[in-house]
């Protein structure tokens, strides 16, 4: 059968595409697959022009610091602690945009997971301080 | 492969003159093989009458269901294989996220419901909650995908040693919150890898357009959107599927045949009839 996303992970995108809060979605490896438009004010990038990116690369695009400017390795962002740890993680922290310019955010992520308890990405919603 | 529809309508049965071209049995399907396996794609009420063409010569049935609504399992009951001790029967579907699927079937085969409990029955039954992956079936690949509609629910993907495929989507609402149908890749479309280039593809056609915009979030899909599906999925042939019991003969005549003018599908469309077989 040709692979395809989860109805969880399509359903999830549809949600994130109605609602005005900034949303981004990673698969259970923590590539990235989709983020919306009011994420992509903050990002300072449209979703089309980046497409869906592997872990290492969105989150080297995006770099991460904490609250005391020290840079928060890949594995330690929110999103992939939702994954990893498999349960939800809220955090502050400054965002690096696509024009180099830092924003201070405020991150929750969550881990999604399927029937028989299967992990099927995570998703964060986040807002500027 | 050999595909008989045994009940083509939606959510209630609907018999009586007005439908009796269509029918008015509730969803279920049946699929032979060339080998001798036998599929039955849901336990609406048509199954009572796909049952009673089971010969004595078969020794299995393997019963798939979609989503376990009432329409779907409504038939369950009546099945005559389930009482006989010398067929072995696997019941095929989706649990929930806290209760298995013997759980939840219990729920309707049990009194006050229904008088005879699961337990009680002669033949030889297994349940299989289904895996959401692939699974051999005697000479089929089964392949099934959670999908949009509300409670736990899939599809099916059933293909033979040649490849031919059949994808059943009885119960389905690929457009939900979609700004414009179809917007997104098949990838990103629900059902749509178990749909993907299938020689014959039964699809949810419970609404027209107007009615639709009246029941968004209720599972099923307009007939618009059900061809507009059928063209993403790049289908060779569509059975418009679980009719809305308020549709007549006549107003499924009509309806097909305004969707099918206006989409203008580049494959070729059956409106699904009770009794109607199709050779793969």
């Amino acid at each position: 059968m040709p692979a395809s996303k989860s109805i969880q992970i399509i359903l999830a995108r549809q949600l994130a595409s109605c609602v005005a809060a900034p949303i981004l979605l990673v698969d259970a490896e923590g590539a990235l697959v989709y983020y919306n438009e009011p994420a992509e004010a903050i990002f300072n990038q449209r979703f089309d022009e980046t497409g869906e990116m592997a872990a290492g690369e969105w989150t080297a695009r995006f770099a991460a610091m904490d609250d005391d400017r020290n840079p928060i390795p890949a594995e330690e962002r929110p999103m992939m602690r939702a994954i990893t740890k498999g349960h939800p993680v809220s955090q502050t922290i400054w965002l690096r945009r696509s024009d180099g310019d830092w924003r201070h955010l405020h991150v929750t992520a969550f881990p999604l997971i399927g029937e028989r308890d299967t992990l099927l990405g995570a998703m964060s919603i986040f807002w500027e301080i | 492969m050999q595909v008989t529809l045994w009940g083509t309508r939606g959510s209630l049965a609907a018999p009586g003159p007005e439908t009796a071209r269509y029918g008015g049995n509730t969803s279920c399907v049946g699929v032979r093989g060339r080998e001798g396996t036998v599929l039955v794609l849901d336990a609406g009420t048509g199954i009572r009458r796909l049952g009673a063409t089971l010969g004595a010569s078969v020794r299995r049935v393997d019963v798939l269901l979609t989503h376990l609504h009432m329409d779907h399992i409504q038939g369950l009951g009546f099945f005559a294989p389930l009482y006989r001790p010398d067929v072995e029967i696997s019941i095929w579907g989706p649990a929930s996220s806290r209760l298995s699927l013997r759980e939840r079937l219990m729920r309707y085969l049990s009194p006050p419901l229904f008088p005879v409990s699961l337990r009680e029955l002669p033949c030889n039954i297994t349940l299989h909650e289904v895996p959401c992956g692939d699974v051999d079936i005697g000479e089929f690949r089964v392949s099934s995908a959670l999908v949009c509609h509300p409670g736990p629910t899939v599809g099916y993907r059933i293909a033979d040693a040649c490849g031919t495929v059949l994808t059943y989507l009885p119960d389905h609402e690929p457009a939900l919150g979609a700004s414009a149908f179809p917007s997104l890749p098949r990838a990103w479309t629900s059902g749509g890898s178990l749909a993907a280039e299938s020689d014959l593809l039964i699809h949810d056609s419970q609404y027209d357009a107007h009615q639709y915009l009246r029941h968004v979030g209720w599972g099923h899909s307009s007939l618009r959107h059900m061809l507009d599906f059928g063209t993403l999925s790049e289908v060779k042939h569509l059975i418009p599927f679980h009719h809305d019991p308020g549709h007549t003969d006549d107003d499924l005549d009509r309806l097909m045949g305004e969707a099918i003018a206006d989409a203008k599908p580049g494959y070729r469309v059956t409106p699904g009839q009770e009794g109607a077989t199709f050779e793969l």
